[in-house]
C-alpha cells in the first residue's frame, strides 16, 4: 500500500518485528536461561492459544458488535473435532484442526441465522444457551466426546518444541486474518452495521450477510483455538466450555482494548504475566482477575490500546491541508460518469401513487413525484407534511402501502440495502455517521469494492489494487469537501456542519445516480450552506438527480430547478421555483389563508 | 415417583421464581441483567451453613445475619456493577461487569468453603406430612408459601404504591424520571438491596433441601434468567409462572431420564423461546439493549 511512511507506522513495524522475533526465539531463550524450558514454552504456547480465542471474541464483539457468550463452547467444539479426528479416527492432526475450524464456523453461522431477528441482549442469551447445550451434549455423548472424562491422549506426534512453532504460526495467521479482514471492505461493513444497521443499509450494506460473515469467521478462529488447545494439553473435557473459563478472555479483551487490533494480544500477555507471577497463590487467581477487570473498566474504559490511541501520543496528527480549498477544487471525475447515460425521457426516480398509513394517520396520501436526471428537485412542505416519509418510501426504508417506485423506469428493489446498488442513495435528516470510525473510513464504507473477503484476507493483488483506487477516490472526495486534513480523525470529532458535509460526501461515494438529501441545511452556518449549494450544482452538472428535502425556502429557491410542495400527504403544487412561490395553495399552506394575510 | 418429581419441581421452581424476580427488580431501573444474582443465593446458603450447622445458633440468628449481609452485598454489588457500567460507556459493560462481580463473589465463597460439597444446614421446619403416599417436608411447604407471599407483596407494591409507580417510571426512562423528581439513583441502590435480600432468603430456605455448592451461583442465575424470560421480565406473576415451568420441567425430565437431560431441556426451551419470540415471550421489555 502506498501510504506515506510516518514515524508512527515505522514504530508499529519495529514493534511487530520485535514481537515476532521474540516469539520465534523464545524456545532458545528458555533453553539457555532455564532448566525448566518446556514449562515456559508451554506457558507462551497456552497464552498464544488464548490470544487466538480473544482475537475471535474481538472480531465478534469489538468489530461486529455481537455479544457472544458461546466462545468457550465454540472452543470446546473445536477441541472435540480435533480430538475425535486425531484419537478416535486416527487421521493426521492437521485434518483435525481443519475440522475444528469448519465445525465452529458452521455452528456460529447457524446460531446467527436462527437468531437474526433477536435483539442485542437476547442474541447474547441465545449464544449462552447454545454454549450450555454444547457442554451438556459433550457430557452425555460418550461415544464421540468421551463424556465427563473427555478425550485424553491427543498427540500431535511431534516434539513439544516443534508444536510450539505450529501454535505461534496459528497466532500469526489469526492476527493477520483479523487485521486484513478489519481493513477490508468486509470489515468496514461489519463496523458500519455495528454502529447502525440502518445507516449501513443506506450505504448499500446488507446487515444480515455482514453479521453472518463476521460471526462465522470469528467462530472459525475460536474452533482453531480449541483444536490447538486439545493438541497442546493432550486432552479435552466439557469443563473447558464453562463460562467461568471464558472470563479470562473477556478480561484480556477489555484490558487490552476491545475493537483494536493489538488489544487482544496485549491483554492476554498482561494476564499471563499476572497469573504467572501469582502462581504460588493460584487459589486467588479468579478473584484477582475479577477485580482487575472491574478496575480496568473504570480506570481505562477503552483498554490499554484504546487509551493510548485517545491519548496525546497515540492520536493521529492533523495532516497539512492538502489543497482542499473548496472554492477551486473539482468534484472527482468519476462521480456521475455512470455506465448509463442520463436518459431525458425516463425520470431518474419516480414514485407513483405512494400511500403510507401509520395507524389511522395517512402520512402519504397518493403522492406522485418524478425526478429528472441532471436536475435538482426540491421537496418542501410544512412540518409533518410527509416529506421524510416520502424519502423513506422512495428508498424502501418504509414499505409503502400502495403505489410503486421506479428507478430509471425499472421497479426499485424491495429491500432498503439494495436500493443504493440500484443507484439511489439517501442522506438522513439527523446525522447517521459511523462516529467511532475515521472520516476516511466513513467515506470508504460507501465505496463498493469488487473483491471478496477471502481475497482481502489473503491480500491478493487485485484486492490491493481495488483498495488503492477506493482510497484515492475517497481522498479526492474529501479534498473536494475540504475535509482532507481530518481524514484520519474519528468522525465524532467533527463539527456539526462538517458532519453533514461528510455525510453527503459519503453518499456521493456510493456513486449514486440519484442523491436524496433530507434537510441537509438544518443547523448550518451561511458559509456551509453556500458550500452545499455549490456541491448540489456540481453534482447536477455531472448528470445526477439531486432530491432536496428542505425547510430553508430561500435555499431551495436558489438551487432547485423544480419544486414539489407537499401538505398533509398530498402534492399541492409543482413546477419551477418562481411559479410555486406564487401559487395560492402554497401560500395558504405556509402562511395561512391569503385573504387573512395583512398586505401592508 | 412422578408426584415426587412434581413436588420437587414446584419447590425448585419457587426458588427459580425468586431469582427471576430479583433479576427483574434490578433490570427494571438499570437495564442490567445481573449475572451475579445467583451469588446472593449462595450467600444465603453459606450463612445457613455457617450459623446453623457450624455455629448451632438457630434460625433467628441465621435470618438476621442473612438480612444484614445481603443488604451489605446489595450495596456492594451496586457499586461494583454500576460504577464500571457508567464509567466504561461500552455497550458490553453490563455483561462484563456482572460476570466479573459473579466470579469475585464465587471465588470468595469457594475460598471460604473449599472442601464443602453442599452447604446444607438443618431445615427450619422439621418433619413433614404424607400426601398420596409421598413425603412432603414442612421446609418445602414453608419455602413455597414464602415465595408466593413475596411475589404477591411485590406485585401489590408495584401496582398500588407511589413507590411502585416511581420504579415503573424509572424503568421506562431514567432520564425523564429524574426530571420528574424521582430519585433514580436511590431506587437503583434499593433495587440491588431488595433483589439481593430476596435471593439470599431463597438460598437460606433452599439450602436444607437442595444441594447447593459454593460455586453453584451461575447455574442458578441462568435458571432464574430462563424463568424470567419465559414469564416476561418485569412482572412478578410472570416470574412465578416462569419459575414453576422451569422447575417442574427440569425436575420431571431429571427424574424420568437424567440430570443432563434436565439441563438440556431447560436450555433448549430457552433457546427455542428466544428464537420464536426474538424479544421475549411478553412484549418487548428489552428493546433498550
Amino acid at each position: 500500500m502506498s501510504r506515506p511512511l510516518t514515524a508512527a507506522s515505522a514504530a508499529t513495524a519495529v514493534t511487530t518485528a520485535a514481537v515476532v522475533a521474540l516469539l520465534l526465539a523464545w524456545p532458545f531463550i528458555t533453553d539457555f536461561y532455564s532448566y525448566n524450558a518446556q514449562y515456559y514454552d508451554g506457558l507462551v504456547a497456552s497464552a498464544a492459544i488464548a490470544a487466538v480465542l480473544t482475537i475471535s471474541l474481538n472480531l465478534a464483539m469489538g468489530y461486529g458488535g455481537m455479544l457472544s457468550m458461546a466462545h468457550t463452547g465454540l472452543q470446546l467444539l473445536g477441541g472435540y473435532g480435533t480430538a475425535f479426528v486425531a484419537v478416535k479416527a486416527g487421521l493426521p492432526w492437521p485434518v483435525g484442526l481443519g475440522l475444528a475450524v469448519v465445525l465452529s464456523a458452521v455452528l456460529s453461522a447457524l446460531l446467527l441465522l436462527v437468531s437474526l431477528r433477536a435483539t442485542y441482549l437476547y442474541f447474547g442469551m441465545i449464544t449462552l444457551a447454545a454454549n450450555l447445550i454444547v457442554i451438556e451434549i459433550g457430557r452425555e455423548w460418550d461415544d464421540v466426546t468421551g463424556g465427563i472424562n473427555g478425550i485424553t491422549g491427543i498427540d500431535p506426534g511431534m516434539a513439544k518444541r516443534a508444536f510450539y512453532y505450529v501454535v505461534v504460526a496459528a497466532l500469526i495467521v489469526a492476527y493477520l486474518v483479523q487485521r486484513n479482514f478489519v481493513r477490508s471492505s468486509a470489515g468496514r461493513a461489519a463496523m458500519a452495521v455495528r454502529e447502525s444497521p440502518e445507516s449501513a443499509s443506506a450505504m448499500g450494506i446488507r446487515p444480515a450477510t455482514t453479521k453472518l460473515l463476521t460471526f462465522s469467521v470469528a467462530g472459525g478462529l475460536a474452533g482453531l483455538s480449541g483444536g490447538l488447545y486439545a493438541l497442546q494439553l493432550g486432552f479435552i473435557n466439557p469443563d473447558v466450555g464453562l463460562l467461568d473459563n471464558g472470563l479470562v478472555f473477556f478480561v484480556g479483551l477489555f484490558l487490552g482494548g476491545i475493537g483494536t487490533l493489538a488489544g487482544p494480544l496485549l491483554g492476554v500477555a498482561f494476564i499471563t504475566v499476572i497469573v504467572e507471577l501469582g502462581k504460588d497463590h493460584a487459589r486467588y487467581t479468579t478473584l484477582i482477575l475479577g477485580v482487575a477487570l472491574l478496575v480496568s473498566m473504570m480506570v481505562i474504559p477503552r483498554g490499554i490500546v484504546g487509551t493510548w490511541q485517545a491519548s496525546r501520543f497515540g492520536r493521529p496528527k492533523a495532516a497539512p491541508d492538502a489543497g482542499g480549498d473548496p472554492e477551486t477544487s473539482q468534484v472527482p471525475a468519476s462521480v456521475g460518469s455512470g455506465d448509463r447515460p442520463p436518459d431525458r425521457d425516463v425520470p431518474a426516480l419516480e414514485g407513483r401513487g405512494l400511500v403510507k398509513h401509520f395507524g389511522g394517520v395517512r402520512a402519504l396520501d397518493g403522492v406522485d413525484i418524478a425526478v429528472q436526471a441532471g436536475t435538482v428537485h426540491g421537496v418542501i412542505g410544512p412540518n409533518g407534511s410527509g416529506k421524510s416519509t416520502l424519502v423513506s418510501c422512495l428508498t424502501r426504508f418504509y414499505r409503502a402501502d400502495e403505489g410503486e417506485v421506479l428507478i430509471f423506469g425499472e421497479p426499485a428493489p424491495a429491500a432498503s440495502w439494495a436500493v443504493p446498488g440500484a443507484g439511489v442513495t439517501r442522506v438522513f435528516q439527523v446525522p447517521h455517521l459511523f462516529e467511532r470510525q475515521s472520516v476516511l473510513d466513513n467515506v470508504l464504507t460507501g465505496i463498493r469494492t469488487p473483491y471478496s473477503w477471502v481475497s482481502a484476507v489473503l491480500r491478493l493483488p487485485s484486492c490491493l489494487r481495488a483498495e488503492r483506487e477506493a482510497r484515492a477516490f475517497a481522498t479526492e472526495l474529501l479534498a473536494f469537501a475540504g475535509l482532507a486534513a481530518r481524514a484520519s480523525f474519528p468522525a465524532d470529532s467533527l463539527s456539526h456542519g462538517q458532519k453533514r458535509l461528510l455525510e453527503v460526501v459519503r453518499a456521493v461515494a456510493t456513486r449514486p445516480r440519484v442523491l436524496i438529501l433530507d434537510e441537509p441545511a438544518t443547523g448550518l452556518v451561511p458559509g456551509e450552506i453556500d458550500a452545499l449549494a455549490r456541491l448540489c450544482a456540481a453534482l447536477r452538472e455531472r448528470g445526477l438527480a439531486v432530491v432536496l428535502i428542505e425547510h430553508n425556502v430561500e435555499f431551495v429557491m436558489k438551487v432547485c430547478d423544480e419544486v414539489t410542495v407537499i401538505e398533509t400527504g398530498r402534492v399541492i403544487a409543482r413546477g419551477a421555483p418562481a411559479q410555486v412561490r406564487a401559487d395560492p395553495a402554497v401560500l395558504a399552506a405556509y402562511l395561512g389563508r391569503p385573504d387573512l394575510v395583512e398586505s401592508s | 415417583m412422578t408426584l415426587q418429581a412434581w413436588i420437587d419441581g414446584v419447590f425448585t421452581g419457587s426458588i427459580y421464581a425468586l431469582v427471576a424476580l430479583s433479576l427483574a427488580i434490578v433490570y427494571q431501573p438499570t437495564r442490567v441483567m445481573n449475572f451475579a444474582q445467583g451469588e446472593a443465593l449462595i450467600l444465603g446458603a453459606v450463612v445457613g451453613y455457617q450459623v446453623i450447622s457450624l455455629g448451632k445458633l438457630g434460625w433467628v440468628v441465621a435470618i438476621l445475619a442473612t438480612l444484614a449481609l445481603a443488604t451489605l452485598m446489595g450495596v456492594l454489588s451496586e457499586r461494583m456493577i454500576m460504577l464500571p457500567v457508567r464509567l466504561s460507556g461500552s455497550r458490553f459493560a453490563w455483561i462484563v461487569a456482572t460476570l466479573a462481580a459473579a466470579l469475585i463473589f464465587q471465588s470468595i465463597f469457594t475460598l471460604g468453603y473449599r472442601d464443602v460439597d453442599a452447604l446444607r444446614p438443618a431445615p427450619m421446619a422439621e418433619g413433614g406430612f404424607t400426601l398420596a403416599g409421598e413425603q412432603v417436608s414442612w421446609q418445602i411447604v414453608l419455602t413455597v408459601a414464602i415465595a408466593l407471599a413475596v411475589m404477591a407483596g411485590y406485585d401489590l407494591l408495584l401496582r398500588r404504591s407511589t413507590y411502585g409507580r416511581a420504579i415503573r417510571a424509572a424503568s421506562h426512562n431514567p432520564g425523564t424520571a429524574v426530571l420528574m423528581g424521582i430519585p433514580v439513583q436511590r431506587i437503583i441502590v434499593l433495587s440491588f438491596v431488595v433483589a439481593t435480600v430476596l435471593s439470599a432468603l431463597a438460598g437460606l430456605l433452599a439450602a436444607p433441601v437442595l444441594f447447593i455448592g459454593p460455586a453453584a451461583g451461575l447455574i442458578f442465575t441462568i435458571k432464574g434468567f430462563t424463568a424470567a424470560v419465559i414469564g416476561g421480565v418485569g412482572s412478578p406473576r410472570g416470574a412465578l409462572a416462569g419459575g414453576l415451568i422451569v422447575g417442574v420441567l427440569d425436575s420431571v425430565v431429571r427424574t424420568e431420564i437424567n440430570a443432563t437431560a434436565g439441563n438440556l431441556v431447560v436450555f433448549g426451551l430457552l433457546a427455542l423461546i428466544l428464537l420464536v419470540y426474538p424479544s421475549g415471550l411478553f412484549g418487548k421489555p428489552m428493546e433498550a439493549h
